[in-house]
């Protein structure tokens, strides 16, 4: 099976310092990979990078077979193209200033998705909150944990190819964290979907991880 | 939202232009003082039901109004500075100057008249002024009225008192130069049309008065010309000529000379004379 | 002191009586200035967003550069469209001197800046996390743009609220390039400096205050808007 990622040597700086160099990392499709390592150790470029939302300043980089950053890339598939397969939680979500209903269903407009409504339902519901009541809301009508999940309904409500959640429960309330858990492990069920977790809680991303990787100043331990 | 914004620029773009009369537009520069006594109020209707041309204009300073005439933007002018009119004739830029009428200009001072100059002529009263160093204000805007004025001081045999501090430059319009020669106790030279109005906002009892008046010299020539269609081939030379030609029929000049400000009149028709 | 209180009077006079002449200017002052803040906040808003997004060298030069437009001098802006348009002038073909339209092109380069700073700021000023979301979300650069305006909604509208205020209110642009011509061209704030070159100062503060009614009823307008926008 070919891997779904395939990066090799890959060097980030910013401003001139090196935040990540990364020899070699490979990703199975439908796998679920958890990233651990304390803060600053280079985890969140790393996601970054995965997600398509920057790229390394060395190093190569191939998806899903076709090379996407390194010199056989130029000129290739185009970073917004790429950022439409993944898609990246963060530990503190922006939610648009727009209501529940049309944050969930932002992913899908820009994606030329007429009718929304019933998939933004299903997302809703997927990450535990019941539509009738949620749809509507503002942005700003919500607590953390259900502002959390929002985000989270509006990245599996795309079926994205990758899921990148970065500490994506870490600030929660358990019930939420738990819902955040139990709706990402289902995408990967139910749609194939391959999962890149950084978390804290290393006791639960290693009993669901097929593979751990850990990071300690910018670097992969073996 | 959208279809707001559409609608609203639609109609922004599209009004203008539909108001826009299918009558033929003859554009004219000219100075305040046609405009500001109403004259051409009077003029543009009768114009319109005799020619049918839609006469507009721009009234600005006769600087400006002629600097508008050079760039072509206008077809005919309506000024009064004639040592002007004939340089801007010669250089190629007018044709057909035609003089229609005139208006005076008078001198006028506080009704305390500190530098005795009542009923002296022009050079006469502007060498007291000068002599007394009394305040003088001067609109100091190159205006036709301020070329007048400087034209006056050197007809007196005097160089222009460009720099005593009695001589006060004012860089504005007429009626707010008068306004601070009545606050300074000073001298003005003015067009009577905007003395009649200033009068009349005072009830007839003004703390300036006519001291200087019906000097040949301060009579203020009015001219048409249109634009020489050499320098600017898209001037509408027809309609200028025919607004030259119908200024100067008799029946405008009766209209010229009738016309009334205050009960006052302004100005004298001397169309070919 | 006298004619400012006479002005009022003055001003319910010219409204209520249907005062042909100041309808007309009314008319043209609305007209030009609502086609002035359309094309300026359709033009200026996504070059804001560009300023405000992109990274390039000399974008803080461009942005001084913006900042200081924000003082241009309503009269040199008048001369500088007066000598692009006038029939000897580059863009004398269009017919533009002397029109509405005319005016409308310098007004627009009077709110231009006001609307590229306000907008650029705001969009600086963003959170990080937005554009990010954005991206991973799928967003093309254009759908980008689009959502970060809206996001930035409530300082694009007080952006154009205070062009609104400095176009409406400008005398120079007017005079210089519309003329003042009666009927045509002549908006609110030519004919108040027609009135008080003429001495009717009372005349003039009523105008004065039909202009401040004009955008009186705008702003009511926007704050509807604005409530709606915060909802």
């Amino acid at each position: 099976m070919t891997a779904l990622y395939a990066c090799s040597n890959l060097l980030q700086h910013y401003n001139g310092r090196p935040v990540l160099s990364v020899d070699a990392l490979s990703i199975q499709p439908g796998s679920i990979t958890g990233v651990a390592g304390p803060n600053g150790s280079g985890k969140s470029t790393l996601m970054r990078i995965l997600a398509f939302l920057e790229m390394p300043r060395q190093g190569r980089i191939v998806f899903d077979g076709v090379p996407v950053a390194g010199r056989e890339a130029r000129g290739g598939t185009e970073p917004a193209v790429l950022r439409k397969q993944a898609t990246l939680l963060t530990q503190e979500p922006y939610l648009l200033r727009r209501t529940v209903a049309d944050n969930v269903a932002y992913g899908l407009r820009v994606r030329g998705v007429a009718r929304t409504e019933t998939r933004v339902a299903l997302a809703l519901e997927e990450v535990g909150l019941v539509p009738a009541e949620f749809m509507s809301r503002q942005w700003y009508e919500l607590s953390g944990g259900e502002a959390q999940r929002v985000a989270l309904a509006a990245r599996i409500v795309l079926e994205p190819r990758v899921l990148l959640l970065d500490e994506p429960t870490s600030s929660l309330d358990e019930e939420s964290a738990e819902r955040i858990r139990a709706a990402a492990l289902h995408m990967r069920e139910k749609h194939g979907c391959t999962l890149v977790i950084v978390s804290h809680d290393r006791e639960w991303l290693s009993s669901v991880a097929d593979s751990m990787i850990t990071m300690r100043a910018g670097h992969m331990l073996p | 939202m959208k279809k707001l914004i559409a609608l609203l620029l639609f109609m922004t773009l599209v009004f203008p232009v539909a108001a826009m009369a299918e009558k033929p537009v003859l554009m004219m520069a000219t100075t305040t003082s046609t405009d500001n006594t109403g004259l051409l109020d009077v003029l543009k209707p009768a114009f319109e039901s005799d020619t049918g041309i839609d006469l507009r204009w721009t009234a600005v300073g006769t600087g400006k109004a002629l600097a508008m005439g050079k760039n072509c933007d206008v077809d005919v002018l309506l000024v009064h500075a004639p040592a002007s009119e004939k340089k801007f004739v010669e250089e190629g830029y007018g044709t057909d100057r035609t003089q229609l009428m005139y208006n005076d200009f008078v001198i006028v001072g506080p009704v305390a008249d500190p530098a005795k100059v009542k009923g002296m002529s022009v050079s006469d009263a502007l060498k007291t002024i000068a002599g007394s160093a009394t305040p003088f204000c001067s609109r100091g805007d190159n205006s036709g009225t301020h070329k007048k004025e400087l034209s006056l001081w050197k007809a007196s045999g005097m160089p222009v008192p460009e720099k005593d501090a009695w001589y006060i430059q004012t860089g504005q319009g007429m009626l707010p130069t008068i306004n601070m020669a009545s606050e300074k106790n000073a001298y003005t030279m003015t067009d009577r049309g905007t003395f009649i109005k200033y009068a009349a906002s005072h009830n007839g009892n003004p703390p300036m008065v006519v001291l200087v008046e019906g000097d040949g010299v301060l009579f203020n020539q009015y001219s048409a010309m249109a634009v020489n269609t050499k320098n600017c081939p898209q001037a509408k030379y027809d309609l200028a000529m025919k607004f030259i030609d119908w200024m100067a029929a008799p029946g405008t000049q009766k209209l010229i000379g009738d016309f009334k400000l205050m009960g006052k009149q302004l100005f004298t028709p001397n169309a070919g004379k | 002191m006298g004619f400012i209180f006479e002005g009022f009077s003055t001003a319910l006079q010219l409204l209520l009586d249907g005062h042909p002449e100041t309808w007309s200017a009314v008319a043209a002052t609305v007209c030009v200035s609502s086609l002035s803040i359309c094309v300026t906040v359709l033009l200026g808003a996504p070059l804001g967003f560009l300023l405000g997004y992109c990274r390039f060298p000399g974008r803080r030069a461009m942005r001084l550069c913006v900042d200081t437009l924000l003082s241009f001098p309503t009269v040199v802006i008048g001369l500088m469209v007066y000598g692009f348009i006038s029939r000897s002038g580059p863009l004398g073909g269009f017919g533009l001197l002397f029109t509405l339209q005319g005016i409308a092109l310098g007004q627009v380069l009077l709110g231009m800046p006001i609307v590229i700073a306000m907008v650029a700021n705001a969009v600086e000023n963003a959170d990080d996390r937005l554009q990010m979301t954005l991206l991973t979300l799928g967003a093309s650069g254009r759908q980008q743009l689009h959502a970060t305006l809206w996001e930035v909604r409530y300082h694009l509208m007080l952006a154009s609220v205070a062009a609104y205020g400095r176009i409406v209110s400008e005398v120079g642009i007017s005079m210089m390039v519309g003329g003042n011509i009666k009927w045509h061209t002549r908006t609110i704030t030519t004919a108040i400096a027609l009135e008080t070159g003429k001495g009717e100062f009372a005349m003039g503060v009523a105008l004065g205050l039909v202009l401040l009614l004009i955008a009186f009823g705008v702003n009511i307008a926007v704050s509807g808007l604005k409530r709606r926008a915060a909802r």
